[in-house]
């Protein structure tokens, strides 16, 4: 009895240790936020009168736009990785589509550094007249996304017994009409996980929107990069919009964090 | 509602053959049970019926379609799957509307025959449940349900009552036989449970690596079985079966045992199969069989005795144990007209049905 409370009291520091850990970042950048340009230079200033001159800055440097670019880019992105990776991630686990090979190879997209990628990406969006507009925007990130998510669900699919579908076929449907009607539904809260991970990844992505996109079709992590001008960096301002684009996934990954385990590891456990 | 024949059905992996030439009638309305160990293809055979499984050559008709490359939707049958294969997302009601929505019956008027579906079946207080809070045995109805409600023109089903309890499986066997005989509708049941078999079937097939070793009732099946394979399958316990040197009043096994028979038969050389309720214990002193042990039954028991070092099992009604106890001699003998002849090379039988009726043997 005595043990375990000592067990218990080392285990809820160690968390409340982490979470500071995690969470100092944070906070700094919020009390930043709320500074004057001169209580900026004395970072560890605790007591001061907060000004919300930072955030009037901010979202009249049309933040909020840029957030919604990036939503439309993440959106978009997920909305194809799902469509196509759902039935990707089926053939892979049913038929064994591809072989190993095409199973663990798929993830090879992560290990090339995007520099490679992306100078053709431009070089095919200035042919097509296409830069600084959100289209290459949203190939590049499908390069990343698309994998991820398809490897995420291969493992929601394995889990669905085989007989469901052969059952659904004998009932008198085809084998889309199984997959659409009994299959997927099994997987709904594995797409969901996918999707809100997919988005992550693409909301978070700088290099490619900087590369593809700096002008006037800027998505928010480009946009926050412009706060640091050539007259130094706006501490204050990119505080805030760093905020305006942490706030939302931190949301989404809470309600995900269950099935983000069972996504990443169901891929790669069973083959 | 319709005869399905299965002609010269092969399926094969590879170079490894599954179902070997099967040639199989299924009258319409009967309920036919294909039994054997695991691996004799029964299962394959089933699904190739279905549909789920292609087929290396051969013919599969339903009534007078040659469903041989057809989809399984195409067919126009029923399944009952081992682990059920309820749809987790949808209710019971849902699950047993299922089918009707491939065929396009309004929701409402699906969901109403549904509900008719469930209420015969004791489901209706489940109606709105998920599967997942089910007890097996009511999964296991929904799943029949699911299959009756189109009528389909054959019912197929892979060892459906495996996963249930002892006491459950015997309750929901009784009420498919009762519901198969009031649709009437042509079933195919695959097993690898004798009793099973036995008890459901009009038509019982066991099957042996890919071949039926033999077709008929339960009863021809059980009386004649045509070879040793088949003789030890079916039946339990199993049939006594021992190699000897078999003459008109015993048979003399490799041991020196004698095993006493009024048979009349002088046949050589033979395997000679006995089924436990025909092999009687008799104590006597100076009998030379040592009983090793008595497992009781109720009315009774199964009694295993050392015959010069082979294991032989006998039933005996409890009524007749007086003297039978673990330790004690007994004299054996074998009921008249109750033997099985086969040939001790080949495992065929070499006589005719005419030994259970006890008539004089012709070989």
């Amino acid at each position: 009895m005595k043990n375990s409370l000592a067990l218990t009291v080392c285990r809820v520091a160690l968390l409340w240790a982490a979470a500071i850990c995690v969470l100092f970042p944070v906070v700094w950048i919020a009390l930043a936020s709320l500074k004057n340009p001169e209580q900026l230079n004395e970072p560890f200033l605790l007591s001061f009168s907060p000004t919300l001159d930072a955030w009037r800055n901010v979202l009249d440097s049309g933040i909020l736009e840029a957030a919604g670019r990036s939503a439309i880019v993440a959106l978009t992105t997920v909305g194809i990785s799902i469509v196509v990776g759902s039935m990707g991630a089926y053939a892979i686990a049913r038929f064994r589509a591809g072989g190993t090979l095409t199973r663990f190879g798929m993830l090879a997209a992560q290990v090339l550094p995007p520099a490679v990628l992306v100078f053709p990406f431009l070089t095919m969006a200035y042919a097509l007249r296409l830069n600084d507009t959100l289209v290459p925007v949203i190939f590049a990130h499908l390069s990343f996304v698309l994998p991820v998510v398809t490897w995420f669900l291969i493992g929601f699919f394995e889990a669905v017994p085989r007989s469901l579908e052969e059952q659904a076929q004998v009932d008198g449907f085809t084998r889309f009409a199984a997959f659409r009607l009994v299959v997927l539904p099994q997987v709904f809260p594995g797409m969901g996980a996918a999707a809100i991970f997919g988005f992550t990844l693409s909301w978070n992505d700088l290099f490619y929107g900087l590369i593809l996109a700096p002008g006037k079709a800027a998505i928010l992590p480009v946009a926050i990069a412009g706060f640091n001008t050539f007259r130094g960096v706006q501490i204050g301002s990119m505080s805030a919009a760093i905020l305006i684009a942490v706030v939302p996934v931190v949301i989404a990954s809470f309600f995900i964090q269950r099935r983000l385990v069972q996504g990443i590891s169901g891929g790669a456990v069973k083959f | 509602m319709a005869t399905v024949r299965f002609e010269r059905l092969t399926k094969s992996y590879g170079s490894i053959p599954v179902v070997t030439d099967l040639d199989l009638e299924l009258p319409d309305g009967s309920f036919t049970v294909l039994v054997g160990p695991s691996g004799c293809g029964k299962s394959t055979s089933l699904r190739m019926l279905a549909g789920l499984e292609s087929v290396t050559s051969g013919t599969i008709r339903i009534g007078d379609r040659d469903v041989t490359n057809l989809q399984p939707r195409e067919r126009d049958i029923a399944m009952v799957f081992q682990n059920y294969a309820l749809y987790p997302h949808l209710s019971v009601r849902e699950n047993i509307a299922f089918p009707l929505r491939a065929v396009k019956v309004p929701r409402a008027e699906a969901l109403a025959k549904a509900d008719a579906v469930a209420e015969s079946l004791g489901l209706s207080a489940m109606a709105g449940r998920k599967p997942k809070d089910l007890s097996g045995g009511q999964q296991q109805r929904v799943a029949i349900g699911r299959a009756i409600i189109r009528e389909p023109k054959v019912f197929l089903f892979d060892e459906p009552l495996s996963n249930l309890d002892a006491k459950l499986r015997v309750e929901t066997r009784t009420e498919l036989l009762q519901i198969q005989r009031r649709l009437g509708i042509t079933c195919l049941y695959v097993t690898h449970d004798q009793e099973e078999a036995m008890t459901l079937s009009d038509r019982m097939v066991v099957m042996r690596d890919g071949r039926a070793a033999q077709v008929g009732t339960p009863l021809e099946v059980y009386d004649t079985p045509v070879d040793t394979f088949v003789a030890s399958f079916v039946g339990s316990p199993k049939m006594n079966l021992v190699d000897g040197e078999l003459t008109d009043e015993s048979l003399t096994m490799a041991s020196g045992f004698v095993l006493s028979l009024s048979q009349g038969v002088s046949r050589g050389h033979v395997t000679l199969g006995v089924r436990p309720d025909d092999l009687v214990p008799t104590a006597a002193d100076d009998g030379r069989a040592t009983v090793k042990l008595v497992e009781l039954l109720g009315p009774r028991a199964i009694v295993t005795v050392d015959a010069g070092g082979t294991e032989l099992t006998c039933v005996v009604e409890t009524a007749r144990m007086s003297g039978i106890t673990e330790g004690a001699r007994v004299s054996l003998s074998a009921r008249p007209g109750a033997v099985h002849v086969f040939d001790a090379e080949t495992g065929r039988r070499v006589v005719g049905d005419q030994m259970k009726k006890g008539n004089e043997l012709h070989p």
